[in-house]
């Protein structure tokens, strides 16, 4: 069942690859597209994210004590982030971009002190552990549940802006911010939860990731890259785009790095680069 | 009331309003008027207090609390609702979402999803359409739905007839007289004098940056000329 080079293995190991991406990348839309702010921080969210999930699953030995720290944690750390900092330079594309990669640098080296520069694995549970039969391959029980995480916080994030208030307003900021602050919406509020909301699934993909790809330095940095990739392919904001997106990136980088590995990032931003001449604003990105 | 005190309003360098002084009683529909350019949507941003223009003197009181201190969603919570030049929904937010977004769908209180339904039929036949669905004259009406749900005891509206056909003008006057007789205050900034003239009480002239005339509809009905010599009509 090869295709030069390219099995069923290939395949599943995109889709993980684009479900784990996925979930960095949707927190990441939705504070770029209500915030307007391009989080370059938000890769080293993922990371500490990672950190925080192995030393609590490691010390409790519960991986679902590890999966809620680090949405805790790192959603708390994207508030002080967002409250301490980001606040004073808001509206300023550049400072804030400027801010944020400043941001990255230091919570970096804070988790070089803190963890070191040793590779870490987060240990998942037993129920995880081990292959299925599928297809006529044996696959990764863990990563099937990555895949299938995936989909739920698409679902779920999905509903919450489509199917509630908080959900409504969020979509109201992102449409119109002034508007939305002037008919009576407390748009701060809504700023605060969307960046805590976005920080957290950083985290969340933090432990998530740090099971399969492993946590070290510079692992942030790599995160970064994809996410950005992901919401300018798919357009700032969008949820559907973001999917779409980590699909597409998810997709590409693992079967370019079968067939090509040698253009390994290439083979992302060369198309990204193809749909941006054609739709700036992304797949499914509206002009604002 | 809103007593609007010798307010001066700055876009940058640029002063656009130069003291400008009026009162919105309740219950009282005040018509602003004035030609393009004269400061009428500045002053209406500047009582809302968005963040542009600057406001660096005046004061703005609503029923004896001072405003200018506020955010925008602070004004709107002393239930002052906005009718914004340009209707400005929200793209991606459906007729009820506009509705429900500011107020839940189960509250039994004051304007409710249903009430406004009932009052705008169009709106209810299109309920799950998107705000850049609709055409000129609903996307009014849901604009004025929107402000509405906040239970407001004023409403600004900033030329609500702007783009709209006659007929849409009339029904939109209509509605404006009703909500006035509903003991609701609007002040409503307006091009079109004789849309103007069908349905405030009281009227202000602005020009440039500052109020030049001031009448009631009684003594406008005695001498519309000296209204229209101040519109520059005649």
């Amino acid at each position: 069942m090869t295709l030069a080079g390219i099995n069923l293995l290939q395949i599943l190991n995109g889709l993980t690859f684009a479900a784990l991406l996925f979930i960095v990348a949707s927190g990441f839309t939705l504070i770029f597209g209500l915030l307007r702010i391009v989080n370059l921080a938000h890769g080293a969210l993922y990371l500490f994210g990672g950190y925080i999930g192995y030393t609590v699953s490691s010390v409790t030995s519960s991986f679902t004590a590890g999966i809620f720290a680090s949405i805790i944690a790192v959603a708390l750390l994207g508030l002080l982030i967002d409250q301490g900092l980001v606040r004073f330079v808001r509206g300023f594309v550049l400072r804030e971009v400027l801010l944020t990669l400043g941001v990255a640098y230091v919570l970096d080296d804070i988790a070089l002190v803190i963890w070191g520069g040793d590779t870490f694995s987060v240990d998942v549970p037993t129920l995880l552990q081990g292959a299925v039969h599928i297809g006529g391959v044996f696959y990764p029980k863990y990563r099937l549940f990555v895949l299938g995480l995936g989909i739920v916080v698409f679902l779920a994030l999905w509903l919450l802006l489509n199917r509630t208030r908080l959900g409504a307003l969020i979509r109201a900021g992102v449409d119109d911010p002034e508007m939305a602050e002037a008919v009576g919406v407390n748009i701060r509020r809504v700023f605060l939860g969307t960046s805590m909301l976005g920080a957290s699934l950083a985290g969340l993909g933090g432990t998530i990731g740090g099971a399969f790809l492993t946590l070290y330095p510079t692992a942030d940095w790599e995160i970064l890259v994809f996410s950005l990739a992901i919401v300018i392919i798919g357009g700032s904001g969008s949820l559907v785009g973001a999917a779409v997106g980590a699909l597409l990136v998810g997709m590409l980088d693992t079967v370019g790095q079968v067939l090509f590995p040698q253009f390994a990032y290439f083979v992302i931003f060369g198309p990204m680069a193809a749909i941006l001449a054609f739709r700036p604003m992304g797949l499914f990105g509206r002009a604002t | 009331m809103l007593e609007v005190r010798n307010l001066h309003s700055f876009y940058g360098d640029a002063h656009v309003l130069h003291g400008v002084s009026l009162e919105v009683n309740s219950g009282e529909v005040v018509a602003l008027l004035g030609r393009n350019g004269m400061g009428k949507t500045t002053l209406i941003r500047s009582i809302m207090r968005l963040a542009q223009p600057q406001v660096r003197e005046g004061s703005l009181l609503w029923n004896g609390e001072e405003l200018m201190h506020l955010t925008p969603h602070e004004v709107a919570s002393r239930r002052i609702g906005l009718v914004p030049q340009g209707r400005r929904l929200f793209p991606s937010l459906s007729v009820v979402e506009h509705l429900t977004m500011l107020k839940p769908a189960s509250a039994k209180h004051g304007w409710t999803v249903s009430r406004v339904l009932d009052m705008f039929p169009r709106l209810a036949e299109r309920k799950n359409h998107r705000g850049n669905q609709l055409s000129g004259g609903e996307r009014q009406m849901l604009a004025v739905g929107r402000a509405l749900m906040i239970d407001p005891e004023l409403i600004l509206m900033d030329e609500p007839s702007e783009g709209l056909a006659p007929v849409m003008v009339q029904h939109l006057e209509t509605i404006i007289a009703d909500l006035g007789r509903t003991g609701l205050a609007i002040l409503l900034v307006e091009q079109n004098l004789y849309s103007a003239l069908a349905v405030a009480n009281r009227f202000y002239v602005l020009e440039t940056g500052k109020v030049v005339h001031a009448a009631t509809a009684a003594e406008i009905k005695e001498n519309q000329a000296s209204l229209l010599r101040f519109l520059g009509v005649h």
